[in-house]
């Protein structure tokens, strides 16, 4: 503990260095713009990156480190399926980049069910937390003393708090049915938990002590981000479908406002300041006091960041993005917007059949020259869900010899490979045209299934444990409905113990086909991977397999004390299964 | 009216045939076309070639969209070659050497803090723009409103909302089964819109269609079941929407498109949104499709049927608009 406090300390005397650099570049007309990261000097020489971001792969399974404002990729680290959300050790206070405390970072992987704990200073993957069946984990969030993750269980309705230490989790039941809880996030003072269900159209308000509903607040159609701003007063909902910002009072429990905003807002994030009004250095500055003055929101429809004023609560400037914004980041300095585009059409040159998404980094200092203009564009692995930064000083630099005089770990750590590869065969094949429809052939079940906008045929597919499936699965569409993207890509994925074994994606002119044994019984999604378009959340289907001794499958009946434990993918003692815990 | 299209589409389709020395193609097509699940049903009305015309239009709209042309309205700034985003300003066409649009400009004192896009996401009629194309369609502000329903305790004006998020993509902007994905289909998606079949349908027919999707009715598999999705409340606000759509031809003008006429007549003993919860009926068929729907746990709070106040969801007694 001492020893950090001495990191700290130091790394913050160098970084007020580095930090001095970014205010001063905040100040004065930058004289070269764009896309060299250069010095005033003009002598382009290259500058360390005073920040970093984590972001999450989605569906390549991974997490990529980025640098700010570089924008050059430094490396990929496996974590599993499909990735979502990112979520800094330490405490949730400030924005949504928190305080992190430079130890671990947290990634969720929808396609698992897991939770994956990378350790920032060495660089791996240091744990697996798998969650209990039946979930399926859309998002998580920090609680405020570290302690906890409160997830979303999109799949089954439910909601959980994990405590991070033993795995522990409490689930909690949020009906009725259909029930769709996806973004979440935590009160900075520690006292309660915000939801969005995008199937309800409302928020749901926990308490963190005891984890219970408290009650739920209707919101506009199809609520996606639910953000909550660093003094805890509001929750900002994206309205996805009312093309409407809800603004809720968090002492009321109520609604203040709703402010058109844009077509198909999806997530919102906002700037912190200190209690000195300078920009937000975790382990420097105090977490207390902290407060923000602008809200930016993702426009995926309209392809566009809007800005939102907190004190006007009304929408101040809107800034073009190219295209098809999902998730929205910051940097920790406020100094830049990056928002993280789900298509590129047009932008890049093609490297394969999945036309690369993109992140788009704007710049959101008021005074700079080059305000609202977009410095950076650059391809990404995957398709990125969230991605959150940190400042670059609270990683040390060990590559030197540092680790010999101790500090950088203490104990054995494990390096993981992901568990849930392979136990399946996936290959393409010409696009089939053979109807939708479940038929066994030569032992094997076939199933064909169409995706489109928005949704799978057939919805529901049910399978006997022990049967062989054949997946067939074909992107029907023509171009993303709604928003027309041409380069439209779909995927399927079944969530949990079929995770790796489905996921494919799906581009147009091929059909995916998956091979495997139906071994573990009960009710998974199928869902999308690749964000087709604003209502790919909603396009889903259901796999069941129904073991003849107990019946069909629901969310009640299935063997999902195996679909935890993941059977044969991993050795004993590096998987953290997360037991079912009643009132943590 | 669409008996005649569907004559001409007929005869240019059988006329191909007959070209190709191969009229069983299209015998075969439209035994494929006119059965489900093995059982004779009524053919949907549109023809082969108007599936695949509507398909090319829509292809079309994405192909412009991709070059940049961007006849969608939905999206695409013109490309700059310099900095390889965003809009081109006042720079040189031909050599792309001057302003990139992000710099300054000899006029300007400071970038615009607003962008040529600003329009684009404005609320409707707060700032005199013109064009709010895309706002408007998102929000729906402009496509048909409804100021009474057919379907007592069901609004239409929502409905419509969920339809065209939902079922667009199959039966189409303006229902006649012709979405982009229709060509896809076999057998087609149904046209919604034609009165001398909708006519026939009872209320509580098409609350379980939506609901548990075509296997719930022995019709196509390809019609999903939506009630992993939406709420019975939402499912009769749909109800009411195809209900107000009857009959309604392809408008001829802004004002027709705006302010549709629907043909339906209430069928004697159905059941509405307003009546449900008493029917007899209808409990016997939602318990039926609730059976094996994902998202239950049996016992538990995660049962299906239920009613949640959001998304501008009203309950049946609460519907403003109603039965004239």
């Amino acid at each position: 503990m001492k020893s950090k406090y001495k990191f700290l300390v130091a790394s913050a005397l160098s970084a007020s260095c580095l930090m001095y650099g970014v205010a001063n570049a905040a100040d004065k007309p930058e004289v070269i713009p764009g896309w060299q990261n250069a010095v005033p000097d003009g002598k382009d020489t290259p500058l360390h990156d005073p920040m970093i971001l984590y972001s999450s792969g989605g569906v390549d399974g991974k997490m990529a480190i980025i640098g700010i404002p570089s924008f050059k990729t430094y490396r990929h680290l496996d974590c599993g399926v499909d990735t979502h959300e990112i979520s800094f050790g330490g405490s949730n206070k400030g924005n949504k980049n928190g305080t992190p405390d430079g130890k671990y970072v947290y990634l969720n992987d929808k396609g698992a069910n897991t939770i994956c704990e990378f350790d920032i200073q060495t660089g791996y993957l240091a744990r697996i937390i798998a969650l209990p069946f039946p979930f399926g984990v859309h998002h998580i969030a920090m609680s405020t003393d570290g302690k906890n993750i409160f997830a979303t269980g999109e799949y089954s309705g439910k909601m959980a708090k994990v405590d991070i230490k033993s795995g522990k989790t409490e689930v909690i039941d949020w009906g009725p049915s259909p029930s769709a809880p996806d973004y979440i996030d935590a009160t900075r003072n520690g006292k309660y938990v915000f939801a969005g269900n995008y199937y309800h159209s409302t928020v749901g308000v926990f308490s963190t002590s005891p984890f219970k509903l408290i009650k739920e607040i209707p919101v506009g159609k199809n609520p996606h981000g639910t953000d909550i701003n660093p003094e805890s007063t509001m929750v900002v909902v994206s309205d996805k479908l009312s093309a409407t910002m809800t603004v809720i009072d968090v002492d009321k429990l109520a609604v203040k406002k709703v402010i058109p905003t844009c077509a198909g807002p999806l997530h919102s994030v906002m700037d912190v300041y200190n209690k000195d009004g300078g920009s937000y250095r975790a382990g420097i500055d105090s977490p207390d006091g902290l407060t923000s003055k602008y809200v930016y929101e993702s426009c995926f429809v309209a392809d566009a960041n809007v800005k939102v004023s907190y004190a006007k609560l009304e929408v101040v400037d809107e800034i073009p993005t190219h295209y098809r914004t999902g998730h929205i980041s910051i940097s920790p300095d406020n100094s830049y917007v990056m928002s993280l585009n789900k298509f590129s059409t047009g932008l890049f040159s093609p490297t394969g059949i999945i036309f690369p998404v993109n992140f788009e980094m704007w710049d959101a200092r008021e005074k700079s020259p080059t305000y609202g203009k977009t410095l950076r564009i650059m391809p990404v692995d995957g398709e990125p869900h969230n991605a959150k930064g940190l400042m670059a000083y609270l990683v040390k630099d060990w590559t030197k010899g540092q680790a010999e005089k101790g500090g950088l770990i203490d104990k054995r750590v494990d390096l993981l490979d992901p568990p849930h590869r392979a136990l399946s065969k996936r290959y393409f094949i010409p696009k089939e045209t053979t109807p939708p429809g479940v038929k066994v052939v030569g032992g094997v079940k076939e199933i064909h299934m169409k995706a489109f906008s928005y949704g799978y045929i057939p919805r529901q597919v049910r399978v006997n444990k022990g049967d062989k499936v054949r997946l067939f699965a074909t992107n029907i569409d023509k171009a993303a409905g709604i928003t027309k993207n041409p380069d439209v890509t779909m995927g399927l994925t079944i969530y949990g113990p079929y995770g790796q074994r489905s996921n494919m994606d799906l581009p147009r002119g091929v059909t995916a086909v998956h091979e495997f044994t139906a071994d573990i019984a009960g009710e998974y999604e199928i869902f999308c991977t690749h964000f087709c378009g604003p209502l790919h959340l909603e396009m889903r289907a259901a796999f069941f397999v129904d073991d003849p001794k107990k019946g069909p499958s629901n969310l009640a009946v299935g063997d999902y004390a195996e679909a935890q434990k993941m059977p044969g993918l991993l050795e004993e003692g590096q998987l953290t299964i997360a037991e079912r815990a009643k009132g943590l | 009216m669409k008996n005649a299209k569907l004559k001409i589409g007929l005869i240019a389709i059988s006329s191909l045939g007959m070209v190709w020395g191969s009229s069983s193609a299209f015998a075969a097509e439209k035994e494929l076309r006119c059965k489900a699940g093995g059982v004779k049903v009524e053919c949907p009305t549109i023809s082969e070639a108007d599936a695949k015309k509507a398909a090319a239009n829509f292809l079309k709209e994405a192909d412009d969209m991709g070059e940049g042309k961007g006849g969608s309205t939905y999206g695409i700034a013109p490309f700059d070659y310099l900095t390889g985003v965003g809009k081109r300003a006042d720079s040189d066409t031909k050599t792309y050497k001057t302003s990139s649009g992000y710099a300054l400009n000899e006029k300007q004192t400071h970038a615009a803090n607003k962008t040529e896009l600003w329009d684009r996401v404005k609320k409707p009629s707060s700032d005199g723009v013109s064009d709010k194309s895309v706002y408007d369609q998102w929000t729906n502000n402009w496509s048909p409103k409804f100021g009474e329903t057919k379907v007592a305790g069901a609004d239409p004006n929502h409905g419509k909302t969920y339809y065209y998020s939902y079922c667009i993509a199959c039966h189409g902007w303006l229902m006649h089964g012709d979405g982009p994905n229709a060509a896809e289909l076999n057998p087609r998606p149904r046209t919604l819109t034609r009165g001398e079949y909708m006519q026939k349908k009872t209320n509580l027919e098409l609350f379980r269609v939506i609901k548990g999707g075509g296997e719930a009715v022995s019709l196509s598999s390809s019609m999903p079941n939506w009630g992993n999705v939406l709420q019975d409340q939402d499912i009769w606000d749909i109800v009411a929407f195809i209900r107000a759509m009857q009959d309604v031809p392809p408008p001829k003008s802004v004002e027709e498109y705006l302010n549709p006429k629907s043909t339906f007549k209430p069928i004697k003993g159905d059941v509405d949104a307003m009546t449900a919860s008493k029917s007899k009926d209808f409990k016997e068929m939602n318990e039926e499709v609730e059976s094996d729907m994902t998202g239950r746990s049996p016992g538990s709070e995660l049962v299906g049927g239920g009613y949640v106040d959001g998304g501008n969801r009203k309950k049946p007694t609460e519907v403003a608009v109603k039965v004239k």
